[in-house]
């Protein structure tokens, strides 16, 4: 691993994640900070990857001359497509570069969100997304900065990125932020689900060992609330995943409840075991050796957003498929 | 393969004929015996019977369906009448290369054939070296048979059945039904058999209704086991499996190899 940078590395000999965010007034802000963290990468044969609006992929092609062609770039509103699926497509990104197949020591990403036109729900699953980074790339030889342009993001959003980056970025120079809150300290992330309607939209089922009735039950209702035959059969195996953990380890029966809201399909499963699973399950990435912990990181990617309650009664896992 | 059907047939008590044309009829008898089964007791009781071509399917000098047809609806009556539990037959059909006098009469004979196995305890494999015939003639052949299925399921409930079978000169494993947490550990011990076949193992998902991510991840176990460069070819599974295979990191696996089916044109 390379040490000392021309950007500051705290611990600088650590191999693991750093994970920066940037907020911006202006263009040259943008740049001042992006610029050399282009050159210093490719320099140090990093595999670097840029992620971001087309304004700002223009104009770091600008600025970086015949260097931009050594970086990767792609326009951020086709990356950031559903939290589970993007931080999936990163950890493969770092994995090809530097697992042991690439031939990188370290990936640097220029990593710039998409905030407009979320929903509530939407933005605060993102912003949980930026938080969970920190732990799901907590091993990663990796050096990802984040651009927030503060000229266009609602101060919220803004206020967020100083809570879910522990470094914030000004020009070359950065410095711990203050505001930092780690993903797993207590109550911080947590958020109270929205409750399940109880007027008659919602089909609701109990279930026990045999699962062929939970799947039959979800793909017909499914169906019936609007769904395509395909995506049906996408959520009935996301909803297999998760009740079978539940028969298998969350106590042994559960309930699928499931009903349509707005221009999205949701589905709760609830078990009946008392557990302690963090709001984060399912981001993290499992290594390829591990015999379990690959259902629900399937179902992360599968599904459009993934939220997880535990409650003393059970723990309910929350699957948004939209329409 | 064929000899694990001669040997099941002479372990059940059933009555063996076998047909060789590429193989010398010491040959059979010794895959026997490197099986495990004393062939000689079972040729000398009439058990087991080994032929030539010549002796049988071209016995008058040309091929005749009828008179086939009408010798083996013979050997099966003898056959239960004496005492046997049935009748096995398998033929080495590579004589059909040959310009043998009567050979466009082969279609009629596999279509008529039938009745002679139909509805009694009889049964038989044709042997269509897949490297020897020309597609077309395969395709025409496997029209003929009612099923390319012709070994007992290794695994069968109201829910799943799991079968070797033979497809276009393959040995294909074929999933029908339901591989949810109940049952995957029937697929594994199914998976675990087909190491022994030789090369690359197939497994042919176009009857399966459902399997989990503990299903999957049961072919990603059995794929790196059959080490040797050797892959675990799994087929027709649908395009959402495929996709849940990709997004998991499965599909890095050089042994294993996934296809969704084909679309037809």
């Amino acid at each position: 691993m390379t040490s000392g940078t021309t950007l500051s590395r705290p611990g600088s000999d650590a191999a693991g994640l750093i994970h920066q965010g940037l907020i911006y007034d202006t263009d040259e802000q943008f740049l001042a900070a992006t610029v050399p963290f282009c050159l210093d990468g490719l320099a140090r044969d990093d595999a670097v990857l840029a992620v971001t609006t087309p304004a700002n992929i223009d104009l770091l092609r600008q600025q970086l001359g015949d260097a931009s062609g050594e970086v990767e770039f792609i326009a951020a509103e086709k990356w950031y497509d559903a939290p589970g699926r993007t931080l999936a497509a990163y950890h493969r990104y770092v994995d090809q570069r530097t697992g042991d197949t690439g031939r990188h020591r370290q990936v640097r990403v220029i990593g710039e969100p998409v905030w407009h036109g979320r929903d509530a729900l939407e933005t605060t699953e993102w912003t949980r997304y930026e938080s969970v980074i920190n732990m799901a790339f907590a091993d990663c030889p990796a050096w990802i900065v984040c651009p927030y342009d503060a000229r266009v993001l609602p101060p919220p959003v803004v206020a967020d990125a100083r809570r879910t980056h522990p470094q914030l970025v000004t020009g070359p120079t950065a410095e711990s932020s203050v505001h930092y809150a780690a993903p797993a300290r207590d109550g911080v992330w947590h958020r109270e689900l929205a409750r399940p309607p109880q007027d008659g939209r919602e089909s609701v089922m109990r279930f026990g060992a045999d699962l062929t009735a939970v799947r039959t039950f979800v793909a017909a209702k499914a169906v019936s609330l609007g769904m395509s035959a395909t995506d049906a059969d996408r959520l009935t195996f996301a909803v297999n995943e998760v009740a079978t953990n539940a028969v298998q380890h969350g106590g042994g029966t559960g309930q699928v409840t499931l009903w349509r809201d707005g221009r999205r399909i949701v589905c709760d499963v609830t078990d009946s075991g008392r557990t302690t699973a963090g709001w984060y399950l399912g981001y993290l990435p499992p290594s390829p050796a591990q015999l379990r912990g690959h259902g629900l990181w399937a179902v992360r990617q599968l599904c459009d957003l993934m939220e997880v309650q535990a409650q003393r009664t059970g723990t309910t896992v929350r699957l948004h498929l939209t329409l | 393969m064929v000899s694990a059907y001669l040997a099941d047939g002479l372990a059940r008590g059933e009555r063996v004929l076998y047909f060789v044309d590429r193989h010398a009829p010491a040959a059979v008898l010794s895959w026997l015996r490197s099986g495990g089964v004393d062939p000689d007791a079972a040729a000398a009781s009439g058990q087991l019977r080994v032929a030539t071509a010549e002796e049988s399917y071209l016995a008058s000098g040309v091929f005749d369906p009828d008179a086939m047809v009408a010798s083996l609806q013979e050997e099966a009556r003898d056959s239960l009448a004496a005492g046997y539990a049935g009748l096995r037959v398998s033929g080495e059909m590579s004589w059909a290369l040959r310009d043998a006098p009567g050979l466009g009469r082969l279609e009629e004979y596999e279509t008529k054939v039938h009745s002679v196995f139909a509805g009694r305890p009889a049964s038989a494999i044709c042997q269509y070296d897949a490297r020897q015939f020309n597609p077309e003639q395969l395709r025409m052949f496997e029209q003929c048979h009612p099923a390319a299925v012709e070994l007992d399921p290794w695994y069968s409930s109201s829910v799943l059945c799991i079968a070797p079978a033979f497809r276009e000169g393959e040995r294909v494993l074929q999933v029908t039904g339901t591989v949810d947490y109940q049952a995957t550990s029937h697929l594994a011990a199914a998976l675990e058999q087909t190491r022994q076949w030789p090369g690359d193992v197939r497994v042919d998902m176009s009857a399966l209704d459902f399997i989990d991510l503990a299903g999957l991840r049961v072919l990603v176990h059995a794929a790196e086991r059959l080490g040797e460069g050797r892959r675990l070819r799994v087929m027709n599974l649908t395009p959402m499996l495929c996709k849940v295979i990709s997004v998991v990191g499965f599909d890095q696996h050089p042994a294993l190899v996934v296809t969704a089916p084909e679309v037809m044109a």
